[in-house]
């Protein structure tokens, strides 16, 4: 079942009058399945994050358009946008964006309450999600009093709470050290396959883009290049590389 | 770039945290100065020259102003540097010292400073006039002179002086702060909670306890127990107040917490998180802002029943206009003479026969003071009298019905305890004892004496024929007592002269209402006036230091809503999240202060206003007369709010 279909989509920044003009996307297009676990790479500048914003309805395109189960996303206002993201997207930031003043707890439940579902509803989905996803046990404390590796497995959690049709992951191991990055790696599979929940994960690390099953390659704003898992992970690995040596960006 | 230039750019780069700034400094110097060049101008001390007490009490009140200007002034600052800390560390980072951020911070304030003082003053003197006018017209609604626009070179002087000590001072606890910075800080500062509390039940009703046992003591009808216990009530409800802010609010909002349908709501779980996040920075300013606004209000509640009152009481004390008794025949003509010559339209005149007695009763003690003993003369009325002159007169008093055999008793001075000593006392007549069934404080009817009886018609003429009761003039006082009431009696201030300088030979007693009348407007009004100007000035300071701190938590939050807005905050969800975030910080303290002041009117209610005010349930009066004033508080104190409100919402939306 395809999730969601982008056609054309390019963005612009800056007034036509100003010489300052700036094309960060060109007609791009792509179409998402369910249950799909899809990276996108490039370089710093080449798009990745201003597609990822367009995605999840914090930014207008210029020009084209995307829509989600078939309902257009252009064409709402900012109000529908509002409900919309809570109802259908999930996000995981890079910095986690946990509320401070929250124990982690209260930062999950927050779409869950923002939607005003009852206290039962809230309690079931919690403990279960929060139990699949190994923080139950410090899921009363506040943020800053545990690990990176676990603000981020709250900040996964509160992502999945309202069963999104879709996860927006913008570089969720970027803070984190590699033995947690691969611990959160392995979460959002186990979240790919258990939930069956359908993943976009931008990123410029290889191995993280290495749990995709599919990896859109992005430059200068178009898509240059489309890489599909086989079975053979280590050569998976490598063709990335490949490609992103070609892109110029990262050399590993 | 040396510090002086480097301290312009600073200022020019904050520009818009400085303009609340230079706000409130400047209101402060305004403050200040007019204060200042009200105690200097030659109308204000012109006008009350005769009384020291007033110039003592605008000292005094000065005085608090200043305390309260100072306090304001240095935390505001502090709270100021707190929120520039992300730069102030900076420049520590790249190595500069703490001494130089010190002398950088100082020039900044001390070029600040030199701005506002100039523009506080330039208001102040372009102000004067109008302030002079204020305070005159209405402590002194008949003063005459010319009030002049006044430059006060004495006034300007003392406030620079004192603005330069106090910028001196907020430089020095700057430098306090700036040592307790750490630079570790500059990269964990929105990370860290400022410390949660989580209060206890046992502070909850602790403080509770304290404040409901203060407003007890306060609502006791005992004048002498109540002065007695002014300073146990404010230790009791300060104390309470406090307490309640430290640990009992802090454990509402985690019972709050605790009830989940509640709580989980949306914007009360965002927004009873962050006010509980905040708990334990706030709670010391909330405290202090209950505090400020229960004297605020009680001062301008107080200040505004009695001028209000100011007539009313002027004729529960004199019941006419004019009254005199005793005096040469040709007096009543003079007074004619003047009021004719005025134009005035005599409404009323009565001559009242004096009657006295002298039964024997037995002594009476109030709180350990003769109330009466044998010695002790009546001043005597038939009913049919006593109504008469009730009936004339322009106090509230109500007409006497007694049963036969019975008295009514009155007596000038309201004070705990007469009423129950000496209700059913009875008075030996010789022949009949008469029983005394009520008791009424007025001191209207006495004409010289302090006791007062009513008798029914039949027993008043049995004992004039008995001769127990004589005509006054037969014991050497006044046999008659004049009242008059004429138009105008209150704002004419050319009659009053004139008949003030009528000779009046052996006259014993000659009042006017007019007399009276401004002798409590004098009084009266410098008091509202002191109670204006006063809870002007704390609701600027406690405002504004809220304003500073709830600013300072917004740049802090901003993130936050930034986030809560990508998961699918709607705009209105947002409104609502930061009313409810706002409106405890600023009501709950106010709510408190109403409250306190609502008790603390009682108090005042039993010592001053049941003197004034003389219908059955003076405090009910007062309540009312309190609830404009409180209404009006909340309306400039709500008016921050919204100001807050706005500015909070720009600065999480930017």
């Amino acid at each position: 079942m395809q999730v969601l279909k982008v056609e054309n989509i390019s963005k612009v920044y800056g007034t036509k009058k100003n010489s300052n003009r700036y094309t960060a996307l060109r007609s791009v297009s792509f179409e998402v399945n369910q249950g799909e676990f899809i990276g996108v790479m490039g370089a710093s500048g080449s798009g990745k994050t201003t597609l990822l914003n367009i995605l999840g309805s914090l930014d207008k395109p210029t020009t084209g358009k995307y829509s989600m189960n078939g309902n257009d996303i252009g064409t709402m206002h900012k109000n529908e946008l509002a409900k919309h993201r809570i109802e259908n997207i999930g996000f995981i930031f890079q910095d986690y964006n946990l509320l401070e003043t929250m124990t982690l707890k209260e930062n999950i439940i927050l779409p869950l309450s923002l939607m005003g579902k009852d206290v039962k509803t809230i309690e079931a989905k919690l403990e279960k999600l929060a139990g699949d996803l190994g923080i139950l046990h410090v899921i009363g404390k506040y943020p800053y009093e545990v690990s990176g590796g676990e603000q981020q497995r709250a900040a996964a959690c509160r992502a999945l709470i309202n069963n999104p049709k879709m996860i927006l992951a913008d570089e969720p191991t970027g803070n984190l050290d590699s033995k947690s990055g691969k611990d959160l790696l392995n979460l959002l599979s186990f979240i790919n396959m258990e939930y069956k929940a359908t993943i976009l994960l931008v990123t410029h690390d290889v191995f993280a883009a290495s749990y995709c099953q599919k990896i859109l390659f992005i430059r200068d704003g178009e898509i240059y290049n489309e890489l599909y898992a086989g079975n053979d992970k280590k050569q998976f690995f490598d063709s990335i590389i490949d490609v992103m040596s070609m892109l110029g960006g990262e050399r590993k | 770039m040396n510090l002086f230039a480097l301290a312009l750019r600073n200022i020019r780069l904050n520009r818009k945290k400085y303009i609340m700034y230079v706000f409130s400094l400047g209101f402060s110097v305004f403050t200040v100065y007019t204060f200042l060049a009200l105690m200097q101008n030659e109308s204000v001390k012109l006008a009350f020259q005769y009384d020291t007490r007033y110039q003592m009490m605008l000292t005094s009140f000065g005085i608090i102003i200043l305390v309260f200007v100072l306090f304001f002034l240095i935390s505001s600052n502090n709270s100021f540097i707190r929120a520039r800390k992300k730069e102030l560390s900076t420049y520590a980072l790249f190595g500069m010292t703490n001494l130089r951020i010190g002398t950088l911070l100082f020039l900044e304030t001390l070029m600040v400073g030199m701005v506002t003082l100039a523009v506080g003053m330039g208001a102040g003197i372009f102000f004067s006039k109008l302030m002079a006018m204020f305070l005159l017209d209405l402590s002194l609604s008949n003063y005459v002179g010319d009030i002049s626009f006044t430059i006060d070179p004495m006034a300007m002087y003392v406030t620079a002086l004192l603005f330069v000590v106090i910028f001196c001072m907020m430089g020095l606890s700057a430098l306090r702060v700036i040592y307790q910075f750490e630079l570790v800080d500059l990269f964990k500062a929105d990370k860290i909670s400022e410390g949660k509390q989580k209060g206890s039940v046992l502070i909850l009703v602790l403080s509770l306890v304290l404040m409901i046992a203060g407003y007890i003591l306060a609502s006791i009808k005992s004048t002498y127990i109540v002065v007695l216990g002014a300073i146990p009530i404010l230790i009791l409800v300060i104390t309470g107040t406090y307490l309640f802010f430290w640990g009992g609010l802090p454990k509402v909002l985690s019972m709050i917490k605790r009830n989940k349908r509640i709580y989980y709501q949306s914007t009360n779980l965002i927004s009873v998180s962050a006010v509980s996040h905040r708990m334990k920075s706030i709670a010391s300013v909330m405290a202090t802002i209950a505090v400020l606004s229960a004297v605020a209000s009680t001062a301008i509640a107080t200040g505004f029943t009695l001028y209000s009152n100011a007539e009313r009481n002027t004729y529960s004390n004199m019941g006419f206009d004019l009254v005199y008794y005793g005096g040469e025949v040709s007096l009543k003509d003079n007074i004619h003479d003047v009021l004719q010559l005025n134009q005035v339209v005599i409404e009323l005149e009565d001559t009242i026969g004096l009657y006295e007695a002298h039964p024997k009763t037995e002594t009476v003690i109030v709180e350990a003071r003769e109330h009466l003993t044998d010695e002790d003369t009546f001043r005597v009325y038939s009913e049919t009298t006593y109504n008469r002159l009730i009936a004339e007169s322009k106090t509230d008093l109500e007409a006497a019905v007694i049963p036969s055999g019975k008295a009514y008793y009155i007596f000038p001075f309201s004070q705990e305890g007469i009423e129950s000593a000496m209700l059913d006392l009875r008075l030996d007549f010789q022949k009949v004892d008469i029983q005394i069934v009520k008791v009424i404080r007025s001191s209207v009817p006495g004409f010289g004496l302090d006791h007062t009886l009513i008798l029914t018609d039949e027993d008043y003429e049995s004992l004039i024929q008995s001769g127990l009761i004589l005509s006054s003039e037969e014991n050497g006082r006044a046999g008659t007592a004049v009242v008059m009431n004429y138009e105008h009696a209150l704002d004419n201030r050319e009659l009053n002269n004139a008949l003030e300088n009528i000779p009046k030979g052996t006259v014993v007693g000659f009042r006017t209402a007019y007399k009276l009348y401004n002798e409590s407007m004098e009084t009266f009004g410098l008091i509202c006036f002191i109670g204006f100007f006063m809870s002007g000035v704390f609701i600027l300071m406690t405002a504004s230091l809220l304003y500073f701190k709830q600013v300072m938590a917004a740049e802090e939050e901003r993130h936050q809503y930034k986030m809560l807005k990508r998961i699918g905050m709607e705009d209105k969800t947002e409104r609502q999240v930061i009313q409810k975030r706002l409106i405890p910080i600023f009501f709950i303290p106010l709510a408190m202060g109403i409250i306190h002041s609502i008790f603390a009117m009682k108090t005042a209610d039993t010592v001053v206003f049941s003197n004034i005010i003389s219908v059955e349930n003076s405090y009910l009066s007062v309540l009312g007369f309190s609830a404009v004033m409180y209404l009006a508080y909340g309306a400039v104190y709500g008016v921050f709010y919204l100001i807050t409100k706005a500015q909070y919402g720009r600065i999480i939306r930017s």
